[in-house]
């Protein structure tokens, strides 16, 4: 009996050194010698694999990186994100480089689990300059550690239907209101038709709040302001109350069915939607246009970032980085990043690029860019926490409330804050 | 009387024609859409014919991913699996049913409660476990911790427990066979209904896996069908051609499978030893 | 259980042997990462990152037990659901299995394979399907009901109410078929001449399956009950994909919110492994507590 106990104490004590052995070791990483071939092994999801083929394969690329080759490692967005956080949390090697959207990077921030570009020999600081602010303080810890790279950001915009917008007599241009859009969109509806104004009431909700990654929390206390989370509600009883949405739940066979259709005349969405509905949603060019948000606000929604696992190892991490500053701070890459999948450069410096002044073909001619280009400078920083996945889900409990107009948005958001502060505390 | 029968036999095949109709439409749907040209899958009204589409699809879903190998992946570590879950558990479900030993209640209460843990957690240290063997893009994770899953051994030890009369054993102890003989000559034979159950639901779970082959087997080329597939899913390339096509092919050996399998379940006690 | 195979018989290491695969794979592949999730439990651990474990003892379980505002509606959630979606279909599946049985039926193949095809077709699949039946605009099912009432449509996937409908109804479609095939073999190893002697005494069809084919199907429903239960309360896939994944929490006041969806919320996205294994304690023992009631209850049935 005593000899098991002991042998149970000593398997236990066993798997604790195990578990624990994460515990860092100091390692020393070597500047990258541009003569040794490489083979970069690189994880991402959707199609930035096909971006990223666009970059190496280009000239720009070819020179400065002969002997650099890249094994892609590709898969959906729930399965690479789900795959990188298994190797991560069992504290095993993962690729060399790793995509992280923005709405994973909270949890990793102030976690661990990836290398600290701001260290020697990395400097990152250097290289991010002219890399938008508010993506960069995404990623930088409260210790000043930057663990992953932007790589492309997402400016939110309104995309509307001009030619049901000038049959309606309506301007979306410049809607100085989201009172304003609603009166815009009653005007919009046809839905005896079928035709909506909007997908669903609840895609404007995370607007007010910057697009909801972040921001979750002020001194530490959560879903404050108040009113900044109650107004987004308030919105979002509005929009419903105007009963001029479809009812669809995004990414659903009816929800793409319906643009297929032509049955939807406006969405608040990032940059990279347009690339959806010139790809596939409705390719024909020419019926959409981009305004900015009403009251123009300002707020992002998505965008990517790269990072290297800590778990990469140290000989392998200068090449690594090498890859990541060029796919984030090469005016060409960024360019081509954008032009091949609509994903919005986060490098400042491209936005004076004529491409960005140029006549949008699929817009109508509409100079789109620019509009992306000044939202994008002027979206505001979202203080991100590790808490932030926890309050969101529980935020989108809130949001349904409303939208089912089972509780009013006072009632929604004293709920939420009751289950936020039971869960996180 | 006569006409009472066939009112209640065409009662009977309405039954089973409605359901069975409810139970297989959406897999016509599958194979129809699946011929439909990518920009044309999603139609209101939808499809309820095939469509002209099939060679291209096919054409875009051999140059997107390694279809041949993906296959013969998902192919191999199904069939190793449910060779070997069929061998162990019929092996350990003669000896709970039919054996008398000690701590064998202990013994079989183990194994179903460890049915009852819930899993989904166990993939953080598994996968540890399986970078230190060296077993990550192999096949090796996805088949050989469950040779002998509790689920098959339940499922075997019940059945065998009540179709395997004791009397055709002692009658083989008589004839002069020892255990194994037994187990190969008579058991083997005579569990076939339940071999087949456990063979359809070994098959079936191996390729339906995501998850598993998703983190364990990382490599496009080393990876499963339905990894390889998700690739095509991505929002902004949606060819939903090819991806139709991927999932009808997908679904194809399954069913194959269990038309295989499932003529053993009616077919393998009805004749032979039992009826005595 | 019956044994005929006694140990005196000096055969006594066969059994061992043959048990022997479950338990050195066990041993091999089981037994660390259960000792890892019995260990983690008693930490507040991260599931990623370089910060030291905080060991807390029995910290995860109170939490959870009295603090969480989750995991008891999730509990309940659950149970609804193995009820609605995984117990009552076992009085389909048994019917459906003897209507194929029977003699008279023709193209028995046919009726199988259709009525087995949900089980071995993917969750994503599933739930797609059933995602585009149930579509508040243009599902069929609310098309159909169109003919026969005035009121307004309901939004199946947004409300309480219709996330448990669906998921029950997933979740019968999906697995009637498999319980169907197990009572099927059952019903092979029910000896023919016990229906003969019913025969001559003139019982009626169903009275003969009452009193005949249910005793004797007994251990067969004890296991498919028992499977229901383990699968049951593990359900997580399905309200997963069809109410949205971790950002929705089970859809409209969490109704489609299950047990193990929230363990899996609380380990990969709120990134708490030590309070996921926590829950994943509790729900196995909660499953060994209603096998228990299910081992009970077949026992006084068998008499």
């Amino acid at each position: 009996m005593k000899a098991t106990k002991f042998l149970a104490t000593l398997a236990l004590a066993g798997l604790a050194l195990g578990a624990m052995s994460c515990a860092k070791k100091a390692e020393v990483v070597q500047a990258l010698d541009p003569n040794t071939p490489y083979e970069v092994t690189i994880g991402v999801y959707g199609d930035l694999e096909k971006a990223y083929v666009a970059v190496f394969n280009s000239p720009d690329f070819k020179a400065k990186f002969p002997k650099v080759t890249f094994k892609f490692q590709t898969s959906d967005f729930g399965g690479h994100h789900n795959r990188l956080t298994t190797v991560l949390a069992a504290n095993e090697r993962a690729n060399d480089i790793e995509a992280l959207e923005v709405g994973f990077i909270a949890q990793f921030v102030e976690s661990g689990g990836l290398t600290d570009l701001n260290t020697a020999p990395f400097n990152a600081r250097q290289a991010t300059k002219d890399i938008v602010k508010f993506a960069l303080a995404n990623a930088t810890t409260t210790k000043d550690s930057l663990i992953a790279m932007p790589v492309d950001i997402a400016p939110a915009v309104l995309f509307y239907r001009e030619d049901l917008a000038r049959n309606a007599g309506v301007t979306m241009d410049n809607l100085p209101s989201w009172d304003a859009y609603i009166d815009a969109m009653k005007k919009l509806a046809d839905t005896k038709n079928g035709v909506f104004a909007i997908e669903h009431p609840a895609a404007v909700q995370a607007i007010p709040l910057n697009g909801g990654k972040g921001g979750w929390l002020k001194d530490n206390k959560p879903l404050e302001p108040k009113e900044k989370f109650l107004g987004a509600l308030e919105l979002v009883r509005k929009v419903k109350a105007a009963g001029v949405d479809g009812d669809l739940g995004a990414w659903s066979g009816p929800w793409s069915q319906a643009y297929i259709d032509g049955k939807i005349a406006t969405i608040v969405n990032g940059a990279w939607f347009g690339g959806t509905l010139r790809t596939w949603l409705s390719p024909e060019p020419g019926k959409w246009r981009v305004a900015y948000l009403p009251g123009k606000m300002m707020a992002s929604l998505g965008g990517t970032y790269l990072a290297i696992p800590a778990t990469t190892p140290a000989d392998r991490k200068p090449v690594a980085w090498e890859i990541i500053k060029y796919l984030a701070t090469s005016p060409s890459a960024q360019l081509i990043t954008f032009r091949e999948i609509d994903a919005f450069p986060a490098l400042t410096s491209v936005y004076k690029d004529p491409v960005m002044d140029e006549d949008v073909t699929f817009y109508g001619g509409q100079k789109v860019r620019r509009i992306f280009a000044d939202v994008a400078l002027n979206i505001p920083e979202n203080k991100v926490s590790e808490f932030d996945n926890v309050i969101l889900s529980i935020w989108n409990g809130a949001v349904s409330e409303v939208v089912n107009g089972t509780l009013s948005p006072e009632q929604a958001y004293e709920t939420a804050l009751t289950k936020v502060k039971a869960t996180i505390y | 009387m006569k006409s009472s029968i066939i009112v209640k036999k065409a009662l009977l095949y309405l039954i089973l024609g409605i359901m069975a109709l409810v139970f297989a439409y959406p897999f016509y749907n599958v194979f129809v859409l699946a011929t439909w040209p990518g920009d044309q899958v999603l139609r209101s009204p939808p499809h309820f014919f095939f469509g002209g589409g099939l060679a291209e699809n096919f054409r875009q879903l051999v140059s997107r991913i390694p279809f041949g190998r993906n296959f013969f992946n998902s192919l191999g570590i199904a069939l190793t699996s449910t060779i070997s879950v069929i061998f162990f558990c019929t092996m350990a479900g003669f000896a709970f049913a039919k054996y008398r030993f000690r701590f064998r209640d202990q013994l079989y209460f183990f194994v179903i409660a460890s049915m009852a843990i819930p899993g989904f957690l166990n993939i953080i240290p598994f996968y540890k476990m399986m970078v230190r063997f060296g077993w990550i893009n192999t096949w090796l994770p996805l088949v050989v911790p469950g040779m002998a899953g509790a689920f098959g051994i339940f499922l075997m030890t019940q059945f065998l427990e009540n179709s395997l009369p004791n009397d055709v054993i002692e009658a083989a102890r008589i004839d002069g066979l020892g255990d194994l003989g037994i187990l190969m000559r008579i058991v083997f034979p005579l569990a076939r209904p339940a071999m087949a159950v456990l063979g359809i639901v070994t098959f079936v779970g191996s390729w339906n896996n995501f998850t598993g082959p998703l983190i364990l087997m990382p490599k496009i080329e080393a990876t499963t069908l339905p990894v390889a597939l998700s690739l095509l899913n991505s929002r902004v390339d949606n060819n939903q051609g090819a991806l139709m096509l991927g999932n009808a092919l997908t679904l194809l050996p399954l069913i194959l499978i269990f038309v295989f399998f499932s003529k053993q379940i009616i077919s393998g006690l009805t004749a032979g030893a039992v009826k005595g | 259980m019956q044994t005929i195979i006694r140990k005196s018989r000096k055969q006594g290491w066969y059994p061992y042997l043959f048990v022997s695969p479950f338990f050195i794979l066990f041993c091999v592949f089981g037994l660390y990462p259960i000792l890892y999730s019995i260990f983690t439990s008693f930490f507040d651990w991260k599931l990623i990152g370089t910060s030291a474990p905080r060991f807390v003892g029995l910290g995860n379980y109170t939490n959870v037990l009295t603090q969480d505002p989750f995991f008891w509606k999730a509990l309940l959630n659950t149970v609804i659901l193995l009820v609605t979606g995984s117990l009552l279909q076992h009085f389909i599946a048994i019917p459906l299995a003897i209507m194929i049985n029977s003699k008279t039926v023709k193209g028995k193949e046919f009726f199988k394979t259709s009525f087995f095809l949900p089980y071995i077709t993917s969750t994503v699949s599933v739930v797609i399907i059933f995602g585009v039946l149930f579509d508040t605009n243009y599902g069929i099912v609310n098309w159909l009901i169109g003919f026969v009432s005035d009121a307004a449509k309901i939004r199946w996937l947004q409300e309480s109410f219709g996330i448990k409908v669906v998921l029950s109804v997933v979740l019968n479609w999906k697995y009637i078929g498999w319980n169907m095939v197990i009572y099927l073999a059952g019903l092979q190893a029910i000896p023919y001449e016990l229906y003969e002697a019913a025969m001559i005494d003139g019982a009626s069809t169903l009275r003969k399956h009452i009193s005949i084919t249910i005793p004797q199907l007994l251990p067969i429903i004890f296991f498919g009950v028992a499977l229901s239960i383990i699968g049951g309360m593990q359900i997580f896939e399905e309200p997963f994909i069809l109410t949205g994944g971790y950002e929705q929490l089970g859809g409209h006041q969490n109704s489609g919110l299950t047990a193990a969806y929230y363990l899996m919320f609380t380990a990969f996205k709120a990134y708490r492994l030590g309070k996921g294994s926590a829950i994943a304690w509790l729900i196995f023992l909660v499953i060994l507590t209603l096998n228990g009631v299910n081992r009970y209850v077949t026992k006084k049935l068998e008499g």
